[in-house]
């Protein structure tokens, strides 16, 4: 047989081989370690946490609980709410970001003046931390300050935006769109880059014009692309914290009168800050089911179009 | 080089537009961090401007915000080294070197990358109590000193590099690590430099980690530190726009500087999908 020939020659090679391996666990060894310690470990005990009464000063004696917390999440109104609150955080910054980002990549990708200055003014707002970004629009945002008043024009109350119950949720979402638009649009200008010249050069010679290049060309050839942009703009305004905690006074997560709370400041208020970590855990395995139920529609979707 | 299509300019106008009201609060935070309290949202000529607002911040009796500072330095300079030695040699291993459960580690970088990091804050932060790591410098880096999106981007950078490179390195003697270093690593500059300034961006801005994991001011970072302190600041407009400048200045200098290292860096691992 052909692999009874072959295996005398695989031993003169071994020494070399074994050697090989080594320095192949030398280098992979520190990424494992890390991973194993400080995410398998901490992944495996928020699942079995979520089933026990664990409290922060107690862990010793936590019991078993089934599907207790669980249950309980799903029963508490201020659960609800806090879903609600993310449900509509992505049900609006979703097509807000996705829209903006492609318009303007598009308008960037254009033959204009200054596209690197252009492109860099879009992209710094993702660059700086979204509390310090908030720091300032809760200043503009106050009532009688430029935004508060250049709002009222289009006929928004002249308030302070992040303490009015009607309006704190809708503050988060223009930060949060603000800050993340740049993002998308360097995604979709990578992904224009892979349209093919030709088939605009053909439409051209064909008559047709921009806007229907546009639509017969870019908005066809960019669908991989905006399907990814909506799947990850979902799973980011999932995980939406770092606004919410800027505009949350006085250490109560989701301010003003719990208007912004997220699935996210829901399991942290519990788990973290009331120290019911079996609860916490609960939640945040809830909060994962979300974003993999997300991740595997997306999945299903993508191999339907193939 | 002036034959930009003359059909654009309308194009250019609404982009204008709008990149005034996108760069607008930044602006608004450099112009106040300028002014005297008593020029706040009033337009005053540059020779009113003052550096007062940045003293104050930098020098207020009640928080001690140089630590903040070198706070956050020093775990965003811990944990971009680890992140630049721990990503590349395990990118390398998985690139071009032969290791049982390759597969494995594989099935383990994209499952991580797929699932959410919150799952784990909690057992976590119990962890770190538990070792009395809280308010120190380790619970904000150790457990960031790798990352399984660039231990990815790395290993797409390593595969790169043809075989017979390699090959002839080591008919020349050099070691599997002397390869690493000598030939490798050089040849993997623009992926290392993307991923520094994504990490860099990433832990200089952090805050769901830091303020998790302190709540003893002196451990602050500058984040976590503003975030706390900016109510009391309001009436103090510039003071806290400076701070808020003084935050932002060292990701936006270095963005601009590597701007298209972080782009790039953003369109492939964006993209990795």
């Amino acid at each position: 047989m052909v692999s009874g020939q072959i295996k005398p020659i695989r031993k003169v090679h071994k020494t070399g081989k074994e050697s090989d391996t080594l320095i192949g666990l030398f280098f992979i060894f520190p990424f494992i370690a890390l991973w194993f310690i400080w995410f398998f470990l901490p992944f495996m005990q928020s699942f079995i946490r979520s089933f026990q009464d664990a409290n922060f000063i107690s862990l010793e004696d936590a019991k078993f609980i089934g599907l207790t917390n669980y249950i309980n999440i799903l029963k508490d109104p201020e659960f609800h709410s806090a879903l609600l609150h993310s449900v509509i955080i992505v049900a609006v910054s979703v097509p807000a970001i996705t829209i903006l980002s492609l318009l303007i990549a598009l308008a960037v990708n254009q033959n204009i003046m200054a596209k690197g200055l252009f492109r860099t003014i879009y992209v710094v707002p993702y660059i700086t931390s979204p509390i310090a970004a908030a720091t300032v629009f809760m200043v503009l945002f106050r009532k009688d300050n430029l935004m508060a008043k250049a709002m009222s024009v289009f006929g928004f109350p002249n308030t302070t935006w992040f303490s009015d119950v009607n309006l704190a949720l809708f503050f988060v979402i223009i930060l949060f769109v603000w800050w993340q638009v740049g993002f998308f649009v360097i995604i979709y200008l990578a992904g224009l880059q892979d349209v093919p010249k030709e088939l605009y050069e053909a439409a051209t010679v064909d008559g047709a014009g921009t806007f229907r290049r546009f639509l017969n060309i870019t908005v066809p050839s960019l669908k991989p692309v905006t399907f990814f942009v909506v799947t990850v703009v979902t799973i980011y305004a999932f995980q939406i914290y770092d606004q919410v905690a800027a505009i949350s006074r006085y250490g109560v997560l989701g301010q003003p009168a719990g208007r912004t709370t997220t699935i996210i400041t829901y399991f942290i208020q519990h788990g973290i800050r009331y120290m019911e970590i079996g609860y916490g855990c609960a939640a945040v395995v809830i909060f994962t089911l979300i974003i993999l139920a997300v991740t595997f529609i997306q999945k299903i979707l993508i191999g339907k179009e193939d | 080089m002036n034959n930009y299509d003359k059909k654009n300019i309308p194009v250019t106008i609404i982009l204008s537009i709008f990149a005034v009201v996108f760069i607008l609060p930044l602006l608004y935070a450099l112009y106040t961090s300028f002014l005297k309290l008593s020029d706040i949202d009033k337009l005053v000529g540059i020779q009113h401007w003052t550096l007062e607002s940045y003293l104050r911040f930098w020098k207020d009796p009640n928080y001690d915000i140089p630590r903040w500072f070198m706070n956050t330095v020093i775990m965003t300079l811990i944990t971009v080294a680890g992140n630049v030695v721990i990503n590349s040699m395990a990118g390398y291993a998985l690139a071009k070197l032969k290791f049982p459960g390759k597969t494995l580690v594989f099935f383990i970088i994209v499952a991580t990358m797929t699932i959410p990091y919150q799952v784990v804050l909690i057992p976590v932060y119990v962890t770190m109590a538990k070792l009395n790591w809280l308010n120190t410098m380790a619970s904000l880096t150790v457990p960031y000193l790798y990352q399984c999106l660039f231990v990815f981007m790395m290993k797409q950078f390593f595969q790169s590099i043809p075989n017979e490179l390699l090959e002839a390195a080591r008919i020349d003697g050099l070691s599997k690590i002397g390869i690493f270093s000598r030939i490798m690593l050089p040849l993997s500059k623009p992926g290392i430099i993307s991923m520094i300034i994504l990490n860099f961006t990433s832990t200089w801005n952090a805050y769901l980690v830091p303020s998790t994991m302190t709540s003893n001011s002196k451990s602050y970072v500058l984040i976590v530190g503003l975030n706390s302190v900016k109510d009391q600041f309001f009436d103090r407009t510039n003071v806290i726009m400076a701070g808020v400048v003084l935050i932002t200045l060292p990701v936006i200098l270095l963005f601009l500087i590597f701007q298209r290292h972080y782009i790039e860096g953003v369109a492939t691992s964006g993209l990795k999908g």
